[in-house]
């Protein structure tokens, strides 16, 4: 057991407390700093992580690290050190920007326990520690009253969840009489399923349910989303969704393997609902935020497919149109909170920022955001060459080759129904796109600032780059998946 | 085993109460307090099978949900302060801005 394997953590909570500390001890003139010791203190984790493959447990088998937290892990800090260096100019003077900063830092912390978790505590911890960082991020602009509504519906949708999730896990140990994953799953596969088996599986599925924004429990997403300051939101929608995939990837994949012919039907019937549910909605959208909002709880509904047939290529799937998204969405927002600028500096009062009326022209007025959106539009949509299209076609292709092995009519229909939506959502992104390039400019060309620049153009790399180049990614992705030891 | 049946009636029926009074509940502080009610059931759970299984796992889990419910707590109350002090009201009637 080497502690070198979890620098990564270390030294992003060291990085958040120090970053806390020289805030109380600065001016708050000086304070535009921290964004950058963050950035680097991000991209020097981001470094690490990629550099190591894992293969240890920590901590009395609570932490663990493999192939599959590491893919999670390089999800979460390029997510973060994104919104990180986008908010180098969006909380430019601000004066509470150390804790801003401190607790972007420890939500990736918690993200980074909540992909490592080995025991149901640390998964529990983990999940408390990111949650309660984005709650107050969700409410960081206190004088503003639609962050502080985004932030309270997503604290009591948050808790409500976390409230489940826990009464779940307590079923669990009761039935298996431990916490820890291998454990529980040394359990299951030999006792018999049980009432109580099933009932824990539902609090499990709803409180994971709440934090990837599966329709039914999906109604505080577009509303948090939408209020939330917008590169907080790139961080929630790209982020933190994340957290309840991978949890959901080790604790139902692996732990309740006993009982997974109902896990398949149960997200079979959430996965088509999600994803049309969030397309057809999100076609009638006006704000650009809650649009991609919607959009988001449809390409969530793409994601839990693999957990429909459970093969080690779908997860594989899951996993890379996890990566795609985050770079996608949160690239996607980030080129949002630019027309917000936009729009502010023609208009200090000006109201309702990510309005579509205020995309037009966007083409002529700010054109390295225009292409970078029209190329996360295209990417969502799941155009080639992008981490999108990579991402749904092996999932797609490993439904479809499920199907076909096994004569299932059902899961052909899921797939056609999914190829379907994924069609329907041009529309929505053509009608922005339109906008953007099709109609006249409503102000003068204006100067992008460069921190907004270089988050951008940092996720328009990572989404071509994986999919013009995808044989890595996807070798790391069935690494990934191979860990859950699926067939 | 007829304790562990008595407790795990009385949890799930605080849990119930705790989840009725967050559909039907309009005040934010009650919110809260119903959803300290639902945590707090699933420790009385955790304590109550960790009794039966004669392993004090349970127990340590139970404790850590105890602070972190604290830390829920306190995070909850702040944000109802801060929105008091913009709309002068945690009815949550009233917080209808963000809607389609």
């Amino acid at each position: 057991m080497s502690y070198v394997l979890l620098a990564p953590e270390i030294l992003l909570t060291v990085l958040a407390l120090a970053v806390i500390l020289i805030g109380l001890l600065v001016s708050d003139k000086s304070k535009n700093i921290l964004g950058y010791i963050s950035a680097a203190g991000l991209a020097a984790s981001l470094l690490l992580t990629i550099g190591n493959r894992g293969g240890d447990t920590f901590f009395y088998n609570a932490l663990v690290i493999d192939p599959l937290s590491q893919i999670f892990k390089i999800i979460f800090i390029a997510v973060s050190l994104l919104a990180v260096i986008a908010s180098i100019h969006y909380f430019k003077d601000n004066r509470n920007q150390d804790e801003y900063y401190g607790l972007i830092l420890l939500a990736t912390v918690g993200m980074m326990v909540v992909a490592s978790a080995n025991d149901l505590l640390s998964l529990f911890v983990g999940f408390e520690l990111a949650s309660m960082s984005t709650y107050v991020l969700a409410g960081f602009e206190k004088k503003n009253p639609s962050s502080l509504e985004a932030a309270l519906k997503y604290f009591i949708i948050g808790s409500l969840s976390s409230a489940l999730m826990l009464f779940g896990m307590s079923l669990v140990y009761g039935v298996s009489g431990s916490t820890n994953i291998p454990e529980i799953l040394a359990y299951f596969k030999t006792a018999q399923v049980s009432g109580i088996d099933i009932l824990a599986m539902v609090f499990l599925v709803a409180g994971f349910g709440f934090k990837m924004a599966l329709v039914p429990f999906h109604m505080w997403a577009p509303d948090t989303y939408e209020g939330s300051p917008t590169v907080v939101s790139s961080l929630l929608a790209a982020g933190s969704k994340k957290m309840g995939f991978v949890a959901a990837f080790r604790v139902l994949v692996l732990a309740l393997v006993a009982v997974r012919a109902d896990i398949q039907v149960v997200f079979a019937i959430l996965a088509v609902i999600t994803m049309t549910y969030g397309n057809v909605v999100a076609i009638s959208q006006k704000s650009i935020k809650r649009m991609l909002a919607y959009s988001s709880i449809a390409q969530a509904g793409y994601i839990s497919l693999a957990f429909v047939v459970m093969t080690q290529m779908s997860i594989a799937g899951g996993v890379l149109l996890a990566l795609g998204h985050a770079f996608m969405k949160g690239g996607a927002f980030l080129a949002v909170a630019v027309v917000g600028y936009m729009v502010l500096s023609d208009n200090k009062n000006a109201k309702n920022t990510d309005d579509i009326s205020n995309f037009a022209g966007l083409g002529k007025r700010a054109p390295i955001t225009a292409l970078s959106l029209f190329v996360f539009f295209l990417a969502l949509a799941g155009i080639p060459p992008s981490a999108g299209f990579i991402g749904k076609f092996v999932l797609f292709y490993s439904v479809t080759s499920e199907a076909v092995s096994t004569a299932s009519t059902w899961l052909l229909v899921i797939v056609v129904i999914a190829i379907l939506n994924s069609a329907l959502s041009i529309y929505y992104y053509a009608r922005v796109i339109r906008y953007m390039y099709v109609l006249p400019p409503a102000g003068e060309r204006i100067h992008e600032p460069l921190p907004y620049v270089v988050a951008i153009l940092l996720a328009v790399i990572g989404t071509i780059g994986i999919g013009l180049y995808p044989e890595p990614v996807i070798k790391m992705a069935m690494d990934a998946a191979s860990v859950l030891g699926v067939i | 085993m007829a304790d562990l049946y008595m407790y795990l009636i009385i949890s799930a029926v605080i849990f119930t109460i705790g989840s009725y009074g967050i559909i039907t509940q309009r005040s934010g502080i009650k919110i809260l307090m119903c959803i300290e009610l639902m945590l707090n059931s699933a420790n009385l759970n955790l304590v109550a099978f960790s009794s039966f299984n004669d392993n004090a796992s349970g127990q340590v889990f139970a404790l850590f949900s105890i602070a972190i419910a604290a830390a829920e707590a306190a995070i909850g109350f702040a944000i109802l302060v801060a929105l008091f002090r913009v709309r002068d009201t945690i009815n949550l009637d009233n917080i209808n801005i963000l809607r389609w």
